[in-house]
């Protein structure tokens, strides 16, 4: 074997190469530098987070000095009928700006996938403009569109705006599923006896019914912590959990609010999981996730 | 399913033009000025056509010929701009496709992949609301006919693209409807599957005796499959007729090249021949239609060419071998007869031409065949 001559004689040749993958590399070849701001990235992202999950968990108010594991704060906020008639008004919240999303936003898929003319595509194009524009903006406009009517801000209020800007997210999900449908598959259904309205119900829904559970998932999710869209177009009473969160630390800080906190983040986190995990119970390659990048 | 009893009467037709069509008991679907236009593009060009019942029927042309247009406005996918379609005496034009007795072969198979292969072909007849032990005899039944008696509980994504191109037939002809529309079905399969699904096809036809309109641009398979054939191009129909008819006596030019090959020679008529390039005359004898002085083109077929062994009466011309393509089975010669006018020729390799006695580039050859071979093409 040459090769295997060829590198006994010159065995001091790899002798520095080596030297230096151990000063700069990691055993599998990738730069440490790289695995450091990975890690670095994880710990300031998450170290937060875990600080109030823990002091959720503290038997002393103190934010900084953790004495005992109890479960105080956690008894504290659901004995507290402000943040429960606020967690419960997030919850309707959540629920109906996700079944009007999901009922809007697959007819406007449905058009734009299904229709191909000039119009189609510009209505497409100006419906992504939500997912770019500033929350704030929206916030701001949704505020003055509402006060400019003359409609008295209330959960109402809230649940028009969400869905109004969840539209688009769940668009461009079930887009995405529909394209990758032949338009032959409606057609067939029209063909083998089903009105227009039927081909939907029987044989579009269920071959979009992964894409609809995702979209629907995350709505909730997004929807039931979002604050900004939230705080412009809330009334007084009861606000939703995130509005409410932020007015009672402007007072004070509670470690009841950590309690709050880490019950809504498990919450999003359990739907997140749901949204990356059912579609591929159905037997899809395509989570939610990959359906928005 | 309705049966409509058949009378010995032929109903009359009125169609949307006000014109009246006699409609025979034969005719499974009847087109009258069919017309599609796209804005200013016309795709179909008032089309008028009678396919018999229980007859396989092949639309043959390129792509954009207007052939799968023609397809839609039957299954109704596509309305009509002008025209009307009669289906069994009726008008259809304007039913939507739901309530139409045609079922429709997609090219892209178009299977639900959220049933099984029995949810798929049981779906027309649920729609029917035909009771369940109905429904199932009848599934398994269409499923025997495509050979996928085992496959019932298996899911669309499972199954090969021959078994599900079967899952597709048997969808469409579970619901025994008066015609089976077919858009290039064959088409995404590989050639040595598509040659066995092509004679499975016909036998399937046969056998359950529905009206077959088969969409394709491939001549092989329309000549294989059908009992007449329509070429179609731009939006027209050039030429309708058995597979033989088209072959043998291509109507129009555009007929005769697109389906196999085919020697075009246009020039001017004189003394029964045509005077294809200056001092170059093929006879074209027995052509009363043509008159002294006109232009007009022949076209014959590149296998009707002899080399040798010419007969008594064949029309003969000369010229010299451009080159020599080796088929094995056949060999194929291109032969300058004229400047600019190269004619191709097939000839057997038969056992009687031994191997060294082939002709080679440059050599003078002689050209014959018989009178009957030369078709006057528009």
């Amino acid at each position: 074997m040459a090769a295997t001559t060829a590198s006994t004689t010159t065995s001091s040749a790899p002798a520095p190469s080596s030297r230096r993958r151990r000063r700069g590399r990691s055993v599998e070849g990738k730069p440490r530098v790289a695995v450091a701001f990975t890690v670095l990235f994880f710990v300031l992202l998450y170290l937060p987070i875990i600080v109030v999950v823990i002091f959720s968990f503290n038997s002393r108010k103190s934010l900084s000095y953790f004495e005992s594991f109890s479960t105080r704060w956690y008894v504290q906020f659901f004995n507290d009928e402000g943040l429960i008639s606020s967690l419960k008004a997030s919850l309707l919240i959540s629920t109906i700006t996700m079944l009007g999303s999901l009922l809007l936003g697959v007819m406007l898929a449905i058009a734009l996938e299904r229709v191909s003319s000039r119009k189609a595509r510009v209505v497409g194009t100006v419906s992504l403009v939500p997912l770019v524009t500033p929350e704030i903006v929206t916030g701001v406009a949704a505020l003055l569109f509402f006060t400019g009517l003359g409609i008295k801000l209330s959960l109402t209020t809230v649940i028009l705006a969400e869905i109004t800007f969840s539209i688009s997210y769940v668009a461009v999900i079930v887009r995405g599923r529909l394209a990758s449908m032949s338009g032959e598959y409606e057609e067939a259904a029209r063909d083998l006896g089903c009105t227009p309205f039927q081909a939907v119900r029987l044989v579009v829904v269920p071959a979009i019914l992964p894409a609809l559970i995702a979209a629907g998932l995350l709505i909730f999710a997004l929807t039931f912590d979002d604050f900004v869209l939230a705080f412009f177009t809330t009334g007084v009473d009861p606000q939703p959990l995130p509005v409410r969160i932020y007015s009672e630390i402007r007072l004070s800080i509670s470690p009841a609010i950590n309690a709050v906190g880490t019950c809504m983040m498990a919450v999003s986190a359990v739907l997140l999981v749901l949204a990356l995990i059912v579609p591929r119970l159905f037997g899809s390659k395509d989570s939610s996730i990959d359906m928005l990048s | 399913m309705t049966t409509t009893p058949s009378t010995s009467t032929t109903p009359t037709v009125t169609t949307s033009e006000g014109a009246s069509v006699t409609e025979t008991a034969e005719t499974a679907i009847r087109l009258v000025d069919l017309t599609k236009r796209f804005g200013d593009t016309t795709v179909v060009d008032h089309l008028n056509l009678d396919i018999h019942r229980g007859e396989f029927f092949s639309l043959l042309g390129p792509s954009g010929c207007g052939k799968t247009t023609t397809l839609r406005m039957i299954a109704g996918f596509s309305d009509a701009t002008e025209g009307s379609i009669i289906l069994r005496g009726t008008d259809v034009t304007s039913v939507p496709p739901h309530k139409r007795d045609v079922n429709t072969v997609f090219q892209s198979y178009a299977l639900f992949e959220h049933l099984d292969v029995a949810g798929n072909v049981g779906f027309g007849l649920r729609r029917k609301g035909l009771p369940k032990d109905e429904i199932r005899r009848k599934v398994g039944e269409a499923l025997e006919l495509v050979q996928l008696g085992e496959r019932a509980k298996a899911r669309p994504r499972e199954l090969s693209g021959g078994q599900k191109q079967r899952v597709a037939l048997a969808r469409a002809l579970v619901n025994r409807p008066e015609v089976l529309l077919l858009d290039e079905p064959l088409a995404a399969l590989d050639l040595k599957l598509r040659h066995q699904m092509q004679i499975e096809l016909k036998t399937i036809q046969r056998e359950v005796g529905i009206t077959f309109v088969f969409v394709t641009h491939d001549q092989d398979e329309a000549l294989t499959l059908s009992d007449r054939v329509a070429i179609m191009n731009q939006g027209v129909i050039e030429q309708c007729g058995t597979p033989e008819d088209v072959y043998e006596r291509p109507a129009t030019a555009f007929a005769a090249g697109f389906i196999g090959t085919s020697n075009l020679m246009t020039g001017t008529y004189r003394d029964a021949g045509l005077e294809i390039a200056p001092g170059v005359r093929v006879a074209v004898p027995g052509h009363a239609e043509l008159a002294p002085g006109q232009q007009a083109s022949i076209a014959v077929r590149p296998e009707k060419i002899y080399m040798y062994d010419f007969e008594p009466g064949m029309v003969r011309i000369s010229g010299s071998v451009a080159a020599t393509i080796y088929h094995g089975a056949t060999t194929q010669y291109l032969v300058d007869v004229a400047p600019g006018v190269r004619i191709t020729v097939l000839e057997q390799n038969t056992s009687r031409q031994r191997n060294d006695d082939r002709w080679s580039d440059g050599d003078r050859v002689e050209l014959g065949w018989q009178p009957e071979h030369t078709v006057v093409v528009t």
